[in-house]
């Protein structure tokens, strides 16, 4: 019996049970009378049906995921398996082949001594399937026999369902939870095994980034520096793009709540919008299509030197109209919740509107501002796809917008594709720099929703 | 009262009886303040003038993108054809006939010497540089017309082939001055026609760019999506009935708020990076597949979910529980019952943003190896697949006019997708949006 | 004094107003006047109108869209919905005074100095100190906050709030000060201090005061109106509205029969 066939096997099982139990539960109320049952037919039914399923259902997902080192077990005391070469990587290989083979996902053979491992594969395969199958439906039917067995008319089934919903619905909150941990856990585990290779201190402080020279046996020492990506960073996400996202987003914002009639509003702040759900992959495709050449050209006619066609202004400005919705909105929310007679006060001491916004408005809704701009720098820095087509490879701590600068998150995407051996210091700086810009933008994010939280209670 | 005092600004002592004006009434008709009043108007002016440039700036860059997206890759949805003489009889074409009446033509064909009987005759007809200005797609359209019409094969046929690269972008006006000549002789002979490059919806990448098509990584794409979406929403809107209706206000629940906050606001390389550590290293699952991006995405795409549902259940008035509550639902009853199918419009409006925020995430997918070239379609969620703005990337790497068409026509494919997205989440908003 | 109270000194005047919002008639043809000698309450049940009609004097109704103003209303004979009226300017000189304390979050100093400053009528930073000074001390505040004119104005009590206000609202010379239930947040106490700084003000500026409170009303202005439904039913002498109103709603209204 293939493993669809059982899962399909034990839900019918559910099905019936819930049939049996429903019908029975009817056939008891119409005896008992309604006051007298505590539960719904439907209820006992449920009741019945979660108990057939559910505990084959999760003896299934143990068993898909012990089997395969019971058949690997036994494919291993097969006669076939004696002429296997020691050296584990053929070795390795060839018995994936033959369970490829033998599961259907590989048609022939790379190697001819895998097709003799195919058989056995296949009967192990064959033994275990059905013995977890056969386990299967024997709980199903304990499971269901049990609960069968309870529906009586004091019985309290929707209690015992609406607990279990309630587990349900708790278990999926905790899944973020679980996410959380899991980020902060990776991070922090391959961090350490970077960090025992390369010291910590060299790596927040050093000027030097060469990590293609430490794989190359050149040692780490120096190798990673990672200031040069810090600056960077700091240079397209921080200073670039906020210069264009901070006046253009503030002044779209106190056009479009202070000015524009109702009708402009509405059109355009949903068009503005339209700039946050471009992917990031599409704005860097523009930037280094686009932008980048006309800014190189453009510096070369003012005679800029070391303009590159990879410039951090290029992906800076791109990023700063990506940003531009979110720190509008930001603002756009803070002016907003300045009370209105913040803003009467001052028309009626005769102050024109661009007096009440500049000198009332926008101070009072300062703090919400900057909190939105944290965030929306926060966003910048850990955005990736903008920087890694546009802004270049060559860590250079420099102040010239015009050249090419990396970033953080460029360099992780550097190093943890193509070919990469989970080992290396290479590969587990990527984690390394991963940790900081969590760590970073978490800090940013706390420190942002802190300010704007602050301030909105100030007004109410 | 005190009506003298008036006349006498700065006069008098403050807190005195007799109180005075601070100061007499300005004169507001003196040329000064009417000059300062005008260099007042002049800023209101120049500040709502900034004002509109700042949104007319903005929204002018989006256009510029649109535009430039659509003016790159709306070529790239058509091909310039060659029409090509064959003359299948001297040609020495490695094919038995009678397999062609059977369903295996196109097997049988795909064995036979078709592209070395495409450069030949495109040699002959038109010079030595013809098999150069034939797209290797030519093989598909040759093929193709021999199984509608089998009996071509023992004459001289016409058959209209897609051009290579070269005499595409050349004919489209971006060439090489050789393959402009090239496209001037073709257009003289009467050979060159525009088509519609439907090959580009259905095939996948390639290495030439008239043979690629987006379909292998759209297909990637919806695998991806569907995971993620079968993942995320059941799971987010579990959360949010549980957060908002269910949770008991003590330090595990503020640590799952926390949790969901902080999650909505990690950069999404960071999720790739977890979906590289555990889906991949620790539990093998395959690389590349779109069960893991999908997984991937679903952890990214949970807090949106989460807190759009929350604000959707919130909306839902206390009066509408207490009646269901009065009337002697239980907990679980009144919130499946009543709660969730009111808040549903604005539970799926928020899923929809959050789905459309997955499709066009990158960064994340580049983590967990989906940058692999895959030439054909994944069959299911464990294949080998690409996706839209994955296929975009890469072949935004590839150097040359015919891929920077195709790179944009694909970013077109996917900007459709995403705002035919968008758009209905703002009709549900619109359309159920209730004011309680 | 004497000398004044036979000069017409009619400061504003309103003739014929009607306040409409989209359709709805929030005021229906009041006519009124305001003079430099007396004070006058607009007094009424809630929704009556009377704060709207406040609002057309130093147009403050042009914030909210879809009002519209029809009739004459003039300050010093000039229409203030004229071509030729310009709003900052109309605002500088009709001052006015929120229901609820409304200061800037800035310093308690540039809150008053924010009009001056505004319509440049301080001539260096001395003068500005002058003009913040003598505001605050008319106002009745100095001496509460002389030695922390740098903190916030948000920090202060609601009374010592509104008085920051008023002096706010003196500080660019006005000519007329509407105030707006002015005392409607403030406890008795704080009540009474404005109450006292409103008799300190009469007589140097025309004061437009609207008011729920019967007795603030009898104790503050001179001259009376009562509005009801948008209309203004009757005006007069305060003296004479609180003792022997001619109309029946107004005598049900003061003696507490309505409102």
């Amino acid at each position: 019996m293939s493993g669809t066939m059982t899962l399909f096997v034990v839900v019918a099982l559910g099905a019936i049970g819930w049939i049996v139990a429903r019908a029975r539960a009817t056939r008891m109320q119409a005896e008992a009378g309604r006051l007298a049952t505590n539960s719904l037919p439907s209820q006992h039914g449920w009741y019945v049906a979660l108990w057939t399923a559910l505990p084959a259902l999760v003896f299934l997902a143990v068993w898909a995921n012990v089997t395969p080192a019971l058949v690997l077990d036994s494919v291993l005391q097969a006669p076939a398996a004696q002429a296997l070469p020691a050296d584990g990587f053929t070795r390795s290989a060839i018995l994936g082949e033959a369970r490829a083979i033998a599961s259907g996902a590989q048609a022939a053979a790379f190697n001819p001594q895998s097709m003799t491992l195919v058989e056995p594969f296949r009967d192990a395969a064959r033994h275990y399937g059905g013995m977890g199958a056969l386990l299967a439906v024997i709980l199903a039917f304990a499971g269901g026999a049990y609960a069968l067995s309870r529906v009586r008319p004091a019985f309290t089934a929707r209690r015992r369902i609406e607990k279990l919903v309630m587990w349900l619905l708790l278990g999926a909150s905790l899944i973020a939870i679980v996410t959380t941990a899991g980020i902060v856990g990776s991070l922090l585990f391959e961090s350490m095994r970077f960090f025992s290779m390369v010291n910590p201190l060299d790596f927040l402080t050093g000027l030097k980034w060469s990590p293609q020279s430490a794989a190359m046996g050149y040692g780490n020492e120096d190798a990673f520096g990672a200031v040069p990506l810090f600056w960077g960073t700091i240079f397209i996400g921080a200073i670039i793009a906020m210069v264009v996202a901070i006046p253009l987003g503030l002044m779209s914002a106190v056009y479009l709540t202070q000015y524009a009639r109702p009708q402009v509003r509405k059109w355009m702040k949903p068009t503005l919008e339209v700039l946050a759900g471009v992917p990031t992959v599409v704005y860097g495709y523009f930037a280094a299509l686009t932008v980048a050449p006309a800014l190189r050209s453009f510096a070369a006619a003012v005679g800029i030197p070391g303009a590159s066609s990879e410039s951090a202004l290029a992906a800076g400005l791109v990023m700063g109209v990506m940003i531009i919705p979110f720190v509008s909105s930001m603002a756009d929310d803070s002016i907003a919740a300045v009370p209105q007679a913040m803003r009467d006060g001052s028309l009626a001491m005769g102050a024109t509107t661009s007096e009440t916004i500049r000198r009332v408005l926008i101070p009072a809704a300062l703090p919400g501002v900057v909190g939105g701009v944290l965030l929306a720098v926060s966003r910048a820095i850990g955005e990736t796809m903008i920087v890694v087509m546009a802004a270049g490879l060559a860590a250079n701590l420099t102040l010239n917008p015009f050249a090419s600068v990396t970033t953080v998150t460029t360099q992780m995407v550097q190093l943890l594709t193509g070919d990469q051996e989970f080992d290396s210091a290479k590969t587990l700086a990527a984690f390394a720099l991963g940790l900081v810009l969590f760590v970073v933008t978490l800090l940013l994010n706390i420190v942002a929703l802190r300010v704007v939280k602050k301030y909105r209670e100030a007004y109410e | 009262m005190t009506g003298q005092a008036a006349l006498t600004p700065h006069g008098a002592t403050p807190g005195a009886a007799p109180a005075p004006r601070i100061a007499a009434p300005t004169d507001w008709r003196g040329e000064a303040m009417r000059r300062r009043i005008a260099r007042r108007y002049a800023a209101e002016r120049r500040f709502r003038l900034m004002g509109l440039a700042a949104v007319l700036l903005s929204a002018g860059f989006l256009a510029f993108l649109l535009v430039t997206m659509v003016g790159n890759g709306a070529r790239g949805f058509t091909r310039t054809q060659i029409a090509l003489p064959i003359d299948f009889q001297r040609s020495a074409i490695l094919i038995d006939p009678a397999l062609l009446t059977g369903g295996n033509a196109e097997q049988a064909l795909a064995g036979a010497n078709l592209p070395a009987v495409i450069d030949k005759a495109a040699e002959t007809a038109f010079g030595e540089n013809g098999a150069r200005m034939i797209s290797p797609a030519a093989q598909t359209a040759v093929r193709k017309a021999i199984i509608a019409d089998p009996a071509i094969l023992t004459g001289t046929a016409t058959i209209t082939v897609p051009a290579s690269e070269g005499i595409d972008v050349a004919a489209k006006g971006q060439g090489s001055a050789a393959n402009e000549a090239a496209v001037a002789r073709l257009q003289q002979a009467g050979a060159l026609s525009t088509g519609l490059n439907l090959r580009f919806l259905t095939a996948s990448d390639g290495t030439d760019p008239t043979l690629v098509g987006i379909w292998g990584a759209l297909k990637g794409s919806l695998l991806t999506m569907a995971v993620t979406l079968a993942l995320s929403f059941p799971v987010g809107v579990f959360a949010a009935l549980y957060l908002e209706e269910y949770a008991p206000r003590n330090r595990w629940t503020d640590l799952i708020e926390v949790s969901i906050n902080n999650l909505a606001a990690v950069p999404s390389i960071i999720f790739g990076l977890l979906g590289l550590a555990i889906f991949l290293n620790l539990m093998h699952l395959p690389r590349s597949a779109p069960l893991v991006g999908g997984m991937t995405l679903a952890l990214m795409t949970m807090p949106v979910i989460v807190i759009a549902g929350r604000n959707a259940i919130k909306a839902v008035p206390p009066s509408i529980r207490d009646a269901a509550l009065g009337i002697g639902a239980s907990p679980v009853q009144v919130v499946f019952h009543h709660v969730l199918p009111l808040a549903l419009p604005g539970i799926l409006t928020g899923t929809i943003i959050g789905m459309a925020r997955a499709l066009g995430e990158t960064a994340p997918l580049l983590m967990i190896g989906m940058r692999a070239f895959v030439a054909s379609p994944p069959h299911g969620v464990m294949d080998p697949a690409s996706v839209l703005p994955v296929q975009i990337f890469l072949w935004s790497d590839e150097v040359g006019h015919g891929f920077i068409e195709k790179t944009s026509a694909a970013i077109i494919v996917l900007l459709a997708f995403l705002l035919t997205m968008n758009s209905i989440a703002i009709y549900l908003r619109n359309k159920f949006e209730k004011k309680w | 004094m004497a000398d004044m109270q036979h000069i017409p000194n009619v400061k504003m005047s309103a003739q014929g107003v009607n306040v409409l919002y989209g359709e709805k008639q929030a005021i229906r043809d009041v006519s009124i006047e305001v003079d430099l000698e007396n004070v006058t309450a607009l007094i009424g049940p809630s929704g009556c109108g009377k704060s709207t009609f406040l609002r057309t004097l130093n147009r403050m109704n042009d914030t909210v869209s879809g009002a519209r103003v029809e009739g004459r209303i003039t300050l010093d004979g000039d229409d203030i919905y004229g071509a030729d009226m310009d709003v900052v300017q109309l605002r500088a000189r009709v001052g006015m005074v929120f229901q609820k304390p409304n200061p800037f979050p800035k310093s308690i100093y540039e809150n008053v100095a924010y009009g001056p400053r505004i319509h440049g009528l301080a001539h260096g930073k001395a003068d500005l100190d002058e003009i913040v000074e003598k505001s605050l001390r008319r106002a009745g505040l100095w001496d509460e906050v002389k030695d922390r004119l740098h903190e916030s104005g948000t920090a202060l009590s609601g009374g010592q709030q509104q008085r920051l206000c008023i002096g706010r609202a003196i500080a660019v010379e006005p000519e007329v000060i509407l105030m707006d239930e002015p005392c409607s947040a403030l406890d008795p106490i704080a009540t009474a201090r404005i109450e006292e700084l409103i008799l300190d003000l009469r007589g140097n500026y025309a004061i437009v005061i609207v008011t729920h409170n019967m007795q603030q009303a009898a104790r503050v202005s001179q001259h009376t109106a009562f509005f009801h439904l948008g209309r203004l039913v009757e005006q007069g002498p305060t003296t004479e509205i609180f003792t022997n109103p001619r109309e029946e709603r107004t005598k049900d209204y003061i003696t507490g029969r309505y409102g």
